[in-house]
């Protein structure tokens, strides 16, 4: 199967390291807007690389495009990759807006080809495990759940612009909207609170959902420390958590290269003098999950597969657009401060 | 030297009772000189072990002299406790939530007030020493403003009379709301709730009709915003009875604070599954020596009727959220 993908970014070169190790399938063609980004990338995998899309479609003819570019575009590109009747794996959100999404399915519907939308965290073993007990009535009927994602702020400043990225609820929550929607169901109501300043983006929202049970999920970028996720589901039977700081099977932690009052950091010995003070590097540590297969890798593998055998993939663009209905609210009750309810299907406003 | 300040108890009916007794029991400078409470089975045990005089109408207790109580009974009677211990010239530790209708709490502050005696809300998380220096380290100002937070109080399913809504005045949304709140309201001076949106709901002891899974979100009048979990929502082979925590989301950092992650591990065969052994400071001590110091010198009590009500107007006014499906705003 013949692959490209476009935008070089981080998610770029993660899908690209994925399909890489991936058989089956082969990387047609790498594109970006920046063409030394495009080089790095193709060079990288040793696939040519494009500045200009159209170029790459009628030159290379992949049958399978990921799209790893700013949300903003994604519904250009979705089209115009749909018309030349490639099928699509797109990163998450969708889109930015429910319109948006609703115009990516159907133009795909149009020209006959597959949309994937790339919800990972489905595929992350641990939050799998964590649905598996919960369907399984491990913690009998579910009631109050909580999803928290928080890392640094994003670094590439198209993030840092609401228009691009939809900013934390749009970007961030989203991974957990499509999961407690995926664990706990419809969702009936949305209440969001969210603050932002410099560097920093912050939202709680509380999902209730058309069984009764309630979900929080806080987001938030600009988090002073390393990305953490986390996830609580209690039940009449149960709970069932999980914590990535606590399941991180391995740490590095670096020694400073200049260390010259050890005994006053083992704490056994008296604090160094003033003078012999100076402030040592801070120690680097770097918590890893580590597994054979990364997440991203089960997921493409997945998508690849849901095309070569036909199936239904475990996460559909219904689901996408299901999340961004969820993420419109949200965005709606914070700015107006209202509780905002949908349908039972989610399907519109109530 | 001054005579130990003489207390009575007024109710055992909320476990923290039995707390605040044995810290008393252990304080030089207190006496309980009485135990009032409707049933003297219920208390027999430990009318026997302390030989602690026994009152079955709290009115009598009153009547002794006694310089103060502390209130322990069903919420829906702290205010009647309260207010006829104010009349009788008795300090007062009353504990949470304040009271279950603002009408109700206000009467009370004003009865302590007219009895010139000291009203304080039984708040113990103010004393978890990492508590303390989470405030001091925000007062400081090193997490700069603060603009958001999440927490909980998760707790196991308390039954008795907690689960009876006429006895608790609500389930868990009062009940393990108002210890975060007062936290929030403590560690930001002078800020107020504005406005707060509530999930209730019955999803963990199907058999009671009381709410058990609660979700409160606040706003303060200094634009903080956050929610907290109030559920009583522990399983019974959860390691502990539940958690106070709370995540502080300030300008220039974060703080967490976990106040029970003081604790070994305990894995038992005899106990069926694994537990939490604490080890950190004890609030209950602390708070009930705060109380009785007050009580002793004549200084304002450190939490007050006024902390009380503030916390417990937020938690009443999240079951008018629930009601309406929308946030409601505090007058």
């Amino acid at each position: 199967m013949k692959i490209a993908i476009v935008g070089c970014g981080g998610m770029g070169h993660i899908h690209a390291a994925a399909y890489a190790r991936m058989t089956h399938v082969r990387i047609v063609g790498v594109c970006d807007v920046d063409p030394i980004r495009a080089a790095e990338l193709g060079e990288r995998i040793g696939a040519p690389s494009y500045t200009d899309y159209g170029q790459l479609l009628a030159a290379e003819a992949p049958e399978l495009v990921s799209l790893t570019v700013p949300s903003h575009l994604h519904l250009a590109y979705i089209e115009q990759t749909a018309a030349h009747g490639a099928h699509i794996v797109c990163e998450k959100p969708l889109a930015l807006t429910v319109a948006d999404a609703e115009a990516a399915l159907a133009v795909c519907a149009k020209h006959g080809v597959r949309l994937f939308v790339g919800h990972v965290v489905r595929f992350f073993p641990d939050y799998a495990g964590l649905k598996h007990a919960v369907d399984g009535g491990r913690i009998g009927t579910p009631g109050v759940a909580h999803l928290r994602r928080v890392g640094g702020y994003p670094e590439r400043q198209w993030f840092a612009e609401e228009a691009k990225s939809g900013g934390v609820i749009t970007d961030l929550m989203i991974h957990d909207i499509d999961y407690a929607r995926w664990t706990l169901g419809p969702v009936r109501s949305v209440y969001c609170l969210r603050r932002t300043a410099a560097g920093l983006d912050y939202a709680l929202a509380t999902l209730v959902f058309a069984s009764g049970a309630v979900a929080n999920l806080e987001s938030h970028w600009g988090y002073p420390g390393s990305f953490r996720t986390a996830a609580e589901f209690a039940g009449d039977g149960g709970v069932v958590r999980l914590d990535s700081a606590a399941s991180a099977a391995l740490h590095m932690r670096k020694t400073p290269p200049k260390r010259t009052d050890a005994c006053a950091r083992t704490g056994e010995g008296p604090a160094p003098a003033a003078a012999d003070a100076a402030p040592a590097p801070a120690a680097a540590e770097i918590p890893r999950s580590p597994l054979r297969k990364s997440p991203y890798a089960r997921e493409l593998e997945h998508f690849v597969d849901c095309l070569r055998l036909g199936g239904a993939p475990l996460v559909t663009a219904t689901d996408a657009l299901q999340a961004l209905r969820v993420a419109e609210a949200a965005h709606q009750s914070a700015r107006t401060g209202r509780a905002v309810y949908l349908s039972s299907e989610e399907g519109e406003r109530l | 030297m001054t005579p130990p300040v003489k207390i009575g108890m007024i109710s055992m009916a909320h476990g923290h009772a039995h707390a605040y007794m044995e810290a008393l029991l252990a304080m030089p400078q207190a006496d309980i000189a009485g135990i009032a409470h409707p049933s003297r089975d219920e208390v027999a045990d430990v009318l026997a072990r302390t030989g602690i005089p026994y009152y079955a109408d709290y009115r009598e207790l009153l009547q002794t002299d006694i310089d103060a109580v502390v209130i322990c009974s069903e919420n829906a009677l702290h205010a009647r406790h309260t207010i006829d211990a104010a009349m009788a010239g008795k300090h007062i530790l009353c504990e949470k939530p304040l009271g279950i209708e603002v009408g109700e709490m206000t009467r009370m502050i004003d009865a302590c007030r007219e009895g010139g005696v000291q009203l304080m809300t039984a708040f113990p998380c103010r004393y978890l020493t990492a508590a303390e220096e989470a405030r001091q380290a925000i007062l400081r100002g090193e997490i700069g403003e603060i603009l958001a937070f999440k927490g909980t109080n998760r707790g196991t399913f308390p039954g008795s009379w907690f689960a009876d809504s006429a006895r608790s005045g609500g389930g868990a949304l009062l009940d393990h709301s108002v210890h975060v709140l007062d936290l929030l309201h403590w560690m930001m001076p002078g800020a107020a709730v504005r406005e707060v949106y509530a999930y209730a709901a019955n999803r963990f002891q199907p058999e009671h009709e009381i709410d058990d899974a609660g979700m409160l979100h606040v706003t303060f009048d200094n634009g903080a915003c956050g929610v907290i979990d109030t559920s009583w929502s522990r399983p019974r082979t959860f390691p502990t009875w539940g958690d106070v925590t709370l995540e502080i989301v300030g300008s220039a950092g974060v703080l967490s604070l976990d106040a029970f992650a003081q604790h070994n591990e305990v894995y038992s065969d005899a106990a069926g599954k694994g537990a939490y052994a604490y080890w950190g400071d004890g609030m209950d001590e602390l708070m009930v020596r705060a109380f009785v110091d007050a009580v002793r010198s004549g200084r304002p009590v450190p939490i007050t009727g006024a902390d009380g009500l503030h916390a417990a107007r937020a938690a009443l006014a999240g079951y008018d959220s629930v009601r309406s499906g929308q946030p409601v705003r505090l007058a």
